[in-house]
């Protein structure tokens, strides 16, 4: 990754967020749209270099990390049964 | 049944002071208290190579062990690394704190940590 | 947000140990209780009943048995008995079937509800109060939505009126147009695979004293475009015609029936709910007049849609409902704004989504197409060509649609049919492309979305073969058609 050391560190804390947070995402759907969306994302953005892209796509990346970590809340609080792909247990 | 609930009293409050650990179900935690708080590292090493295998199909037929680099071994880049470590963070019911997560870049690294970690279970 | 809801866990507790106390449990247990609720910043007391079951065996043999007093038994018999076969067995798995109906609607996004609440918790103000600040801030958030929604299909902003759905929209096109313009004009033009509502309403403008041209389709679902120009009257005021077919998903040339439409100056609406922000289109390029959409189709909240009526050259309609004289007048009555900014969300991850969300879906659609389409005897509905890779229509010949969706509990789906469950009549828009009952009975539309993913094509894709195969087996023209008999040449004798 070009991207400066800080940063980079700082993008990886990001991921790390995202990942975790699309992780407790009740819904099936909404999880698993997440946690893709987070991968694609971060890997398509991997060569950005200009440093104001950078700083535009992380402003970008936090509004989204807390719609992310208000809605995995939210649906934890309303929940449904699984879905016949689900397993029930994780293990 | 107390004596456990009151073991893991220390994990419950650290859980709270943790920036994302607001979405854990009490109930789930509970039902993990039949196991010890100490691993052994023969355990926690399986485990970690369990959470691998499921993680990335290739990995499954080479042999994890200690000497088991992320990025050289398992060819992972820094967002896999990252993402494998949310996997067996979920897997041991803990979460690394950012700086010791960054700093561990092999199997071994991360089953010391764990080993280390009397949370983890 | 953290502090607000550390609040929350700090009341829990107390619940907690209320519920408990009352159980009769001991008061150790109960401060057991509470130093786990402290654990986690939300926590939600275990009295409160927040899961929501979905018993869909029960809902399966409840729905049978309703259906069972007007459908044949013996089909009714085998749908029962595949039921039993239609579970996964082991327990390890959940029970909520996968959603595959997307034409119906599609699950509102986490994004879209973000946007929606403040308006349910802060922002309350009527948007169209202007002498204070409670109005101008839900104003502003209803312009900014509208600003969404017209980017879009490449629209001004001033040229969207909101309406309650796609419904309302296609009523006021079809209504409005030919009302304002009936003293010269008094001919419309639609097809017959229109959206009921688009028919409906046409049929009743014939009731007006209106005449209605319905053009056929081709058999790939297509209209022909000399047709529609042979249509064509000096008092024709209105072609509708739909951009993308709800059970089909087959994609009309808009583009040429826009030039039609201009050259003839005649107004050209169509119906967009299926096709706004899922394929390109550019009101302008492809002059367009009018344009009816839906917010719940593209994720949005339900009971909100939109219409677009161009400004140059002016589309003039009488207004269906009057009232305060909101949207030009066009759709009196205070707009609803959390709706109105759930679905301006909406259309702004539509069009931020698209390139991803285009690629997702023409994938596992093309999977979904596949896997399907290698059973023996079935027929992808509609063209292969000219389609929204969303939708998909298959007939599985020899299996009766009906019984298939019996025996699919694990799936929510519809048949192309998009009967209501008082009616079994197959779907008009497979008669209108030439389909007989037989194949029109069997087919079943499938609907891929953006939350779709590609373990659930994978089980559909199997599920499916299986129960096809298992239906099959139960039926005695699959024997005659695997002995190699010809169906066509046997002459049925009646009772």
């Amino acid at each position: 990754m070009p991207v400066a050391g800080s940063s980079k560190v700082q993008i990886l804390h990001m991921y790390k967020e995202f990942i975790r947070n699309s992780n407790k995402i009740q819904n099936y759907n909404f999880r698993e749209y997440f946690l893709r969306r987070a991968r694609e994302s971060f890997r398509a953005n991997k060569n950005v270099k200009s440093p104001e892209k950078i700083s535009e796509l992380i402003s970008e990346a936090e509004k989204d990390l807390g719609v992310l970590k208000r809605q995995s809340v939210i649906s934890n609080m309303y929940t449904f049964d699984k879905l016949v792909v689900e397993p029930l247990k994780k293990r | 049944m107390f004596r456990s609930v009151f073991r893991a009293a220390p994990a419950l409050t650290r859980v709270s002071g943790m920036r994302s650990g607001f979405v854990k179900p009490t109930f789930s935690v509970a039902s993990r208290f039949y196991a010890s708080s100490t691993l052994s590292k023969d355990e926690i090493t399986t485990r970690i190579a369990d959470v691998i295998k499921s993680f990335d199909k290739t990995a499954a037929a080479a042999s994890i062990t200690g000497e088991t680099q992320f990025s050289k071994d398992l060819g992972l880049d820094s967002l896999d690394t990252v993402e494998l470590l949310v996997s067996i963070e979920e897997e041991f019911d803990i979460e690394f704190p950012d700086k010791v997560a960054d700093e561990l870049k092999s199997v071994g690294e991360t089953v010391d940590y764990i080993s280390n970690n009397p949370e983890a279970n | 947000m953290f502090k607000g809801l550390s609040f929350v866990s700090r009341r829990v507790p107390v619940l907690g140990s209320v519920g408990y106390a009352r159980n009769g449990t001991t008061l150790a247990n109960a401060a057991v209780q509470r130093r786990m609720y402290a654990s986690a910043k939300v926590a939600l007391a275990e009295d409160l009943t927040l899961e929501t079951h979905t018993d869909n065996q029960t809902a399966a043999i409840e729905q049978a048995n309703e259906r069972g007093a007007m459908a044949n038994p013996e089909v009714m018999d085998s749908g029962m008995q595949s039921l039993q076969h239609a579970y996964r067995e082991s327990g390890d798995y959940g029970t909520r079937p996968i959603y595959l109906d997307m034409q119906a609607t599609t699950p509102t996004d986490p994004r879209v509800l973000d946007t929606m609440l403040k308006f349910y918790t802060g922002l309350y103000g009527n948007p169209h109060s202007n002498t204070h600040s409670y109005g101008w801030e839900t104003n502003k958030e209803i312009e900014k939505a509208r600003n969404y929604v017209a980017q879009v299909i490449k629209a001004d902003p001033k040229e969207i009126i909101f309406t309650s759905g796609a419904t309302e929209s296609n009523n006021m096109a079809l209504k409005g147009v030919s009302r304002f313009y009936k003293k010269t004009r008094n001919h419309i033009i639609t097809t017959r695979t229109e959206h009921k509502c688009v028919l409906e309403a046409a049929r009743a403008m014939k009731n007006e004293g209106y005449e209605i041209t319905f053009l056929n389709v081709d058999p790939q679902g297509l209209v022909n475009l000399q047709e529609l120009e042979a249509a064509m009257r000096p008092e024709t005021c209105l072609v509708s015609i739909m951009a993308v077919n709800n059970e089909i998903g087959v994609m009309q040339p808009l583009k040429e029936i826009g030039e039609l439409c201009r050259k003839r100056k005649i107004f050209f609406h169509t119906d967009a709910a299926q096709a706004y922000g899922k394929i390109p289109i550019d009101v302008n390029e492809m002059k367009i007049d009018l344009l009816s959409i839906s917010s719940h189709k593209i994720y949005g909240p339900k009971g909100i849609g939109a219409m677009y009526v161009r400004r140059k050259p002016r589309v003039r309609l009488d207004p269906l409902i009057s009232g305060g004289g909101q949207e030009r007048g066009l759709r009196s009555g205070t707009l609803a704004p959390p709706l109105v900014a759930g679905f301006g969300e909406a259309a702004r991850l539509m069009m931020k989504e698209y390139g991803n969300d285009s690629a997702h879906i023409r994938r596992l659609s093309d999977k979904l197409m596949n896997g399907l389409l290698s059973i023996d005897h079935t027929i992808l509905n509609g063209s292969a060509d000219h389609r929204y890779p969303g939708c998909v229509n298959i007939s599985f010949a020899y299996v009766e649609g009906e019984s298939l969706l019996m025996a699919l509990r694990d799936i929510a789906l519809s048949s192309g049919s998009a009967c209501t469950s008082a009616s079994l009549e197959p779907s008009y828009v497979l008669h209108a492309l030439g389909k007989d009952d037989a194949l029109a009975h069997s087919s079943i539309r499938f609907g891929v979305g953006r939350f779709t993913t590609e373990e659930e094509i994978d089980y559909v894709i199997k599920a499916i073969r299986e129960r096809v195969d298992f239906l099959r087996e139960l039926s005695p023209l699959w024997e005659m058609v695997k002995e190699g008999i010809d169906l066509n040449s046997i002459e049925w004798s009646g009772h």
